[in-house]
């Protein structure tokens, strides 16, 4: 080959080197515009969802209209009717008004509003025969308009809250109250047909529970598993059957699962229905080949002279094992669990076959109360005609990424612990 | 010459399978002398010493045949129990394998799965004297917790034969154990192997026939799987018996 | 013999024996021609030994050169390593054999007549022997037998009567006339040397015995006359 046939060859290359580097780089750039679009898009939909608006109203707590004192014990207060006195704070707002709308002025608060004066006056009672301004959380509509989500400028047979209502809401926004703040009852709040008073506390905690349950399972079952397999079992037709069918298990789609979940152990052994136990449970069917292929991967990788170094001392097989080569193996072990559990916490159809879609409107206090989880939550939400609910699912789903990073933050955090000890 | 025979094999033969990698190996390993084997790559002799310490069982379709007798007693049975053997013939190998621990816990794992330890102050002290004998004591006591794996070749490789004494055996078996390292550190465990054999019995499988004449006091030549000639040290190097012996100590093999 | 894998080696090696063989010509010319221009009296041969005496110096350094640089980069070991040590040795012999030979010619000088022919007879006989031995050392030399340098070393005896009987027979020819005397002490010293020759020559049969078995000859070598060294 001449010098010159030789230079364009090597021009050539060049070239070809170019352009194959421009195309990385046009994918990673294309791939993180669209995390980008995804990530505004869910945060700008759902953020409100973390924000309500509340308007702060002069509460008359009349005794005589209550039937408490001072001495009053708490059955007494909870079983008092608090209704009355919101509906006169109510009517101070617009006086003179006639019947029919002051149902309207009564439906600009929130259903649970006589609760929470019931709640303000527990924490708060020394206000007994006193006005008081308390906050109360408005409906869900005019929360929407505040939020600028429903359009103020259509007639009024359009909109979902009249024009009287909207009157009384501008008015108030001008003498300063209403106050627009941080929702915490989002999050500590259960599920609730009232978008306004809808947490994902339920939702959250199931979620939690299904993992855990699901962790505690599959995590020690399937490094065993993977344990014996790759160190101990004789090399056969049969380990090689059995490792053919733990690749495959990986590959079946989730739902199956949540056919066997209802088959064996809802409707053989009669395990309660939609709770985070049989959740779990199922989750971990799902998971265990996840972390089995991985662990196992991971303990191949571990290099034979450390298992002889160990022998030659005269340990035995299962020492030299768990001494010696999982401490190893954790590293990747445990990348390959964070990656099950991450897919697991977002599963959402066998979760639905075993029953965790249920109407939950009390917060999970165990593993075998019935629960959803947040994946669900965000479906069911999605699936209401509520406009409230709207940011609620894009909120959900931030909160999920968030539980998402905390535990993988946390995997990360154990593995980068494990691979500095021994390396 | 009063010479105690602490492992001798008779009719030794190993076999891969269908293939015969050791045939009727007879051999006498003397007490507290060194030992080399030597021989072309492929010969069989990594094979022998595997063998005595039952390290060839770990190998799937490994058979050992015939007998192996230490202080005169059976080895090769399948009732003896090979993690005792193991803790009375200690193995380094060719490549420094350290565990990925701290070079205390590297030292101190030995005794402490043989239960030789009744408190953390013996333990300390048996790990002391094992670096000491091992001579890297001096090189590594301000930093004991730290990884083993982040000693130099020639440190790693102590660190193993330290590893290795730590359990007080009476047989140290070592498979090249020079092969990785430079001169220097060459040198400092030809050294350690002289002054290691006044308390063990050292068999040291070696490519380099210069390392066998510099630090045993018997030889073996192996040569596809059999023992050609054993014979001392001296006579080997300068006055083998047998042709083949002759032709490869000269570099004459065709 | 199979032949070194590194061919440098095996060239080094047959260096060092091309050598000795030269040192080992020159040696017998050069005893030889001495032996010759003693019993002729002839000058112009004597110092022709004389002058070529430097060269067996010359083969005596390229061969200890040669050998240390051996030793130093190749380690040898087994054969190889006999070989070399023994190639230094028996370099110095046959270096020890040039210098006698040299010693003799310089006696050639001091000849002012011949001497009796049955006393010339006697050193001839002596000195053919010792130069067989020689010639014959040499041959075991290159072709590394070991029972042409046992015989040769066995002769060591045979070659000592020899030298003495020719010595008595000029000692008594000194003892008749005092203007003998000059002539009949170099023709001792001549005797001497022959008979040193002949020692260095049963030294290079050991050496070669050794090269070639591994093992010293055993045996101690006989007994000298009182009146010698």
């Amino acid at each position: 080959m001449s010098k010159v046939e030789k230079i364009k060859l090597l021009k050539k290359r060049y070239k070809a080197e170019r352009r194959f580097k421009f195309y990385g780089i046009l994918s990673v750039c294309l791939a993180i515009l669209f995390l980008f679009i995804l990530i505004i898009n869910i945060f700008s939909k759902g953020s409100g969802a973390f924000f309500k608006t509340e308007i702060l109203l002069n509460i008359k707590f009349d005794e005589k209209k209550l039937g408490l004192n001072i001495n009053s014990s708490d059955k007494e207060i909870q079983e008092a009717n608090f209704e009355e006195i919101l509906k006169d704070a109510l009517l101070v707002l617009a006086p003179k008004v006639p019947e029919l709308k002051q149902a309207e002025l009564i439906d600009m608060v929130s259903i649970d509003a006589a609760l929470e004066v019931k709640k303000f006056y527990f924490y708060n009672k020394g206000v007994l025969n006193k006005i008081a301004e308390v906050p109360l959380t408005l409906s869900d509509d005019l929360d929407q308009v505040y939020k600028g989500n429903f359009p103020r400028d259509i007639p009024e047979e359009r909109r979902r809250f009249s024009d009287f209502q909207l009157k009384i809401f501008d008015d108030q926004i001008s003498k300063n109250k209403i106050v627009y703040k941080f929702n915490w009852s989002f999050l500590t709040n259960a599920d609730s047909r009232e978008p306004e008073l809808a947490g994902v506390a339920s939702s959250l905690a199931g979620s939690f529970f299904t993992i855990l349950v699901c962790l505690i399972l599959s995590f020690p079952i399937g490094i065993l598993a993977a344990i014996y397999l790759e160190e101990f079992a004789p090399k056969n037709k049969i380990t090689e059957i059995i490792e053919v069918n733990v690749n495959n298990l990986a590959a079946v789609p989730s739902i199956v699962f949540g056919l066997l979940g209802l088959g064996v152990f809802l409707n053989y052994f009669y395990l309660p229905r939609s709770t985070p136990l049989v959740g779990g449970m199922v989750l971990a069917l799902m998971t265990l080949p996840r972390i089995i292929i991985p662990c196992r991967a991971a303990l191949k990788a571990v290099p034979p002279s450390i298992r002889e170094g160990a022998l030659a001392l005269g340990a035995s097989k299962v020492q030299t094992v768990m001494h010696n080569v999982v401490p190893l193996a954790m590293p990747g072990t445990l990348s390959g669990t964070i990656i099950g559990l991450s897919q697991a916490l977002g599963e959402t159809a066998p979760l639905l076959l075993i029953g965790m879609i249920a109407f939950i409107n009390v917060v999970p206090a165990t593993p075998i109360d019935p629960s959803a989880v947040l994946p669900v939550q965000v479906y069911l939400w999605s699936e209401s005609a509520e406009r409230g609910f709207v940011e609620k699912t894009s909120a959900t789903i931030i909160i999920l990424i968030f539980f998402l990073i905390i535990m993988n933050s946390f995997a990360i955090y154990l593995r980068n612990k494990f691979e500095r000890k021994w390396s | 010459m009063n010479e105690k025979i602490k492992i001798s094999t008779r009719n030794l033969s190993v076999f891969y399978g269908p293939k015969q990698a050791l045939f009727d190996i007879n051999l006498d390993l003397v007490e507290n002398k060194v030992t080399a084997l030597i021989g072309p790559s492929g010969c069989g002799k990594s094979t022998f010493i595997r063998c005595l310490n039952r390290m060839n069982d770990v190998i799937d379709l490994c058979k050992v045949e015939g007998s192996i007798k230490v202080d005169g007693k059976e080895i090769n049975t399948k009732n003896t129990d090979v993690n005792l053997i193991r803790e009375r013939i200690g193995m380094v190998f060719q490549k420094p394998n350290p565990f990925p621990k701290s070079i205390y816990d590297n030292v101190a794992y030995g005794p402490r799965i043989h239960g030789l330890a009744e408190n953390q102050e013996i333990l300390n002290t048996i790990v002391e004297n094992s670096l000491k004998k091992a001579a890297l004591w001096n090189e590594v006591k301000d930093r004991l917790n730290q990884p083993g794996t982040g000693l130099s070749g020639g440190q790693q490789q102590r660190l193993c034969i330290a590893r290795a004494i730590s359990i007080n055996p009476e047989v140290i078996l070592m498979d090249e154990p020079c092969s990785a390292l430079d001169p220097i550190a060459t040198a400092k465990i030809e050294e350690l192997i002289d002054e290691l054999k006044k308390s063990y019995t050292i068999v040291i499988v070696t490519h380099s026939m210069s390392q066998a004449a510099r630090v045993s006091q018997n030889t073996g030549f192996f040569h596809l799987g059999k023992l050609i000639e054993f014979n001392l040290t001296e006579k080997i190097f300068k006055n083998p018996d047998n042709k083949m012996t002759q032709d490869y100590i000269t570099g004459r093999f065709g | 013999m199979t032949e070194h894998i590194v061919k440098s080696y095996e060239g080094q090696l047959q260096e060092l024996t091309n050598i000795i063989v030269k040192m080992g010509g020159l040696a017998e010319s050069q005893f030889s021609n001495s032996m010759i221009a003693l019993l002729k009296r002839d000058q112009d041969l004597a110092d022709k030994v004389i002058g070529k005496d430097f060269l067996m110096n010359e083969f005596d350094i390229k061969v200890e050169n040669s050998v240390i640089n051996l030793i130093a980069l190749r380690q040898p070991m087994g054969i190889d390593l006999r070989e070399t040590v023994s190639s230094m040795r028996i370099s110095s012999e046959l270096e020890r054999i040039g210098d006698l030979s040299k010693n003799i010619a310089k006696r050639v000088r001091f000849m002012n007549f011949d001497l009796p022919s049955d006393i010339i007879a006697s050193f001839k006989r002596a000195s053919d022997v010792v130069q067989k031995n020689l010639k014959d050392v040499l041959d075991s030399y290159s072709r590394r037998t070991k029972d042409l340098a046992f015989r040769v070393w066995n002769s060591d005896l045979e070659v000592d009567d020899l030298v003495n009987k020719a010595m008595d027979e000029a000692m008594v020819f000194m003892k008749k006339d005092k203007k003998n005397l000059e002539i009949s002490t170099q023709f001792l010293f001549a005797a001497k040397h022959i008979e040193r020759i002949g020692d260095h020559v049963t030294n290079i049969s050991e050496n070669i015995y050794f090269l070639v078995t591994g093992d010293q000859i055993k045996g101690t070598r006989s007994k000298k006359r009182s009146t010698e060294e």
